[in-house]
């Protein structure tokens, strides 16, 4: 027990007497743990960014749309009788149907062509869409003798921004009138993104609203969408023998995680600059031996094993990189918790992730293994420091 | 009298690069016992720092027995031998040797970072009790450059004293000091070695110095003779 406290002792009176010495190397490892816990932070960050944004628009992982094609367009009820049959026995617990529909729109400053996206409830979860006031569709809003929508950023400023608890109308110019009611808002997918609004395929039809091609999409489980596909695809095959039925996945993740390769790149670029501080760590510490041989032989005069050098000079880098570790990580979680930096990487994200934990003990990680390389070297050559020789040197 | 140090026809002998060897002490016959104070004379070269080396378990002879409380000491690993120095020997160098950069307590405290248990954990307290024996309590925060050379050998009879050691090695303790700080050095080196029953070897090339021992020995070209026998 006092062994290792004594240890411990040796290491940080050595790292108080040598602070400035020592802090000099560390600025370099500090700085190198920073870069590596950054980029895998930040990479955490525009990969969450990026997956909010994709799921927006192509589906959570994993989407699979089922569509059934052929020489004749196939009876909807007969077809819409498959795709529940599909629900029920899959167990699958969000579908929806999506189709896009043009439309125009009434505004205060006039009439307006809006990008029309017929949907059925589930339709919220898979493509994750957040309103920022009002609600999504819920399962009874198909029933409402006025329309329900919910229309884009852009659609809600055209509009006037009207209260949404005063239920506000939207009036559909066509062959039929129909009066619709604004129930929720959902951020424009991107900035300058001409006004688009959802409505639930049952309302539509009611309106009169002509859907284009559609798709039937359900969410399933990433790891249960290889062998649901062809089950699907077989199960749909049977009821429409004479047609073609495809199974394809939308979300993002479909192919492979696509800014994987970009991470890895980067992060070998910082596992460079670590590198870097590992070996001006290495030459500062065997320098450093160098005018240490005499303190070194005379801890050995007075009982310190070889052992018990070796600790010592390999604690003392261990428990300086160690606190260049910490130091560095701290850093890092500033960069990338810096509201700026949040934003401008993330921008689809409206709350943003903690700080990744595997990023802070990576940087902790590395940091502590520099100190050990470069603490190992040294603490051999101290050991084979011989004592009589030292102590005259 | 307990026999603390006993060597048997110790030698000790390098390889030179040219593979010729080269015999530094020979046939070396010295007993040391508890309590006492021997001196080793002998001039530059003649092998005193290694027969000390040898006396302070920090090399093992080449052939003979060198035995250390009746353990030969050839037959023990390394670090038993560092832990066995630890705990029984303590040094005094000719240039002090004190750490650079550490007050006086620090250095005090050195060696009981290799004691175990009780020792270690009263480690400041027992420091600053042979600062208070050697007379430099007042002076446990000064750091060594800003200390007269005495005052560092001071220190460092303090630092190796601190563990209450059987036998002190002083290798030419006076000899970076002045006639007059020697004297008091010396004087006060015996009488805590006398106080602590420990035993005394000062290696010197000062006969002044060797003649306040009670056993005189005279190292030349590797071989070791008694001079005289000094009566207690």
């Amino acid at each position: 027990m006092s062994g290792v406290v004594s240890a411990f002792v040796e290491a940080w009176q050595e790292l108080r007497i040598n602070k400035v010495r020592i802090l000099l190397a560390l600025v370099g490892v500090a700085v190198s743990v920073t870069a590596l816990t950054s980029v895998v932070g930040v990479g955490d960050l525009a990969r969450e960014g990026f997956k909010v944004q994709a799921e927006r628009s192509q589906g959570r992982t994993a989407t699979v749309a089922l569509s059934v094609n052929g020489p004749t367009t196939p009876d909807p009820v007969r077809l819409e009788k498959a795709y529940q049959g599909i629900v029920e026995r899959y167990g699958i617990s969000y579908w929806t149907h999506t189709g896009q529909a043009q439309a125009r729109f009434q505004f205060p400053g006039g009439v307006q062509d809006v990008q029309m996206t017929l949907v059925d409830p589930g339709y919220g979860v898979i493509h994750r869409t957040d309103v920022t006031q009002g609600s999504w569709f819920a399962d009874d809003d198909e029933q409402r003798l006025a329309p329900a929508v919910v229309v884009s950023e852009a659609f809600y400023n055209t509009a006037g921004r009207p209260d949404l608890v005063r239920k506000p109308l939207a009036k559909l110019i066509g062959e039929q009138e129909t009066t619709a009611v604004i129930i929720g808002v959902v951020p424009d997918l991107f900035p300058q993104a001409p006004p688009s609004a959802f409505m639930l395929n049952g309302a539509a039809q009611s309106a009169g609203i002509a859907k284009g091609y559609g798709q039937f999409k359900v969410w399933v489980q990433d790891g249960q969408a290889a062998a649901l596909m062809p089950a699907m695809q077989a199960d749909l095959q049977m009821q429409f023998p004479d047609m073609y039925i495809d199974a394809t996945r939308m979300d993002y993740a479909a192919h492979g995680d696509p800014i994987a390769v970009a991470q890895v790149a980067v992060g070998a670029v910082a596992g460079l600059v670590l590198l870097l501080g590992a070996m001006g760590m290495l030459n500062i510490s065997m320098v450093t031996i160098r005018y240490r041989v005499r303190e070194i032989g005379i801890r050995r005069s007075f009982g310190a094993t070889s052992g018990r050098i070796f600790v010592g000079v390999m604690m003392e880098s261990l428990v300086a990189t160690a606190v260049a570790g910490i130091v560095g990580v701290m850093l890092a979680v500033a960069v990338v918790k810096n509201p700026w930096i949040q934003q401008k990487v993330a921008p689809a994200l409206s709350e943003y992730p903690p700080f990744p934990l595997e990023a802070a003990m990576l940087g902790f990680g590395a940091a502590v293994l520099v100190g050990a390389l470069a603490g190992a070297i040294p603490a051999l050559v101290a050991v084979r420091i011989k004592v009589i020789d030292a102590i005259r040197f | 009298m307990e026999t603390l140090l006993s060597l048997r026809g110790v030698t000790r002998s390098v390889v030179l690069p040219d593979d010729q060897e080269l015999h530094i002490l020979r046939g070396i016959d010295l007993e040391v016992f508890s309590g006492d104070h021997t001196a080793i004379v002998g001039r530059s070269g003649c092998g005193k720092s290694t027969l000390l080396n040898l006396l302070g378990l920090l090399d093992v002879p080449s052939s003979g027995e060198l035995e250390f409380l009746g353990t030969p000491v050839q037959h023990i690993g390394g670090n038993a031998r560092a832990r066995l120095r630890g705990s029984t020997v303590g040094f005094v160098f000719q240039q002090f040797n004190l750490l650079q950069g550490r007050s006086a307590l620090d250095n005090v405290m050195t060696p009981l970072y290799y004691a175990k248990g009780r020792d270690f954990w009263r480690r400041r307290e027992l420091a600053m009790e042979m600062l208070d024996r050697v007379g430099l309590a007042a002076r446990a925060g000064a750091k060594p450059n800003m200390m007269s050379g005495g005052e560092q050998q001071r220190i460092a009879i303090a630092r190796a004293l601190v563990r209450r050691p059987r036998l002190i090695l002083a290798d030419e303790p006076t000899g970076a000091l002045d006639v007059e700080t020697g004297q008091t050095v010396m004087a006060l080196l015996d009488s805590i070695a006398t106080e602590s029953a420990a035993a005394l070897v000062t290696i010197t090339h000062d006969h002044n110095v060797a003649a306040l021992a009670r056993s005189r020995y005279r190292l030349d070209a590797g071989v070791l003779q008694a001079v005289a026998e000094v009566p207690a």
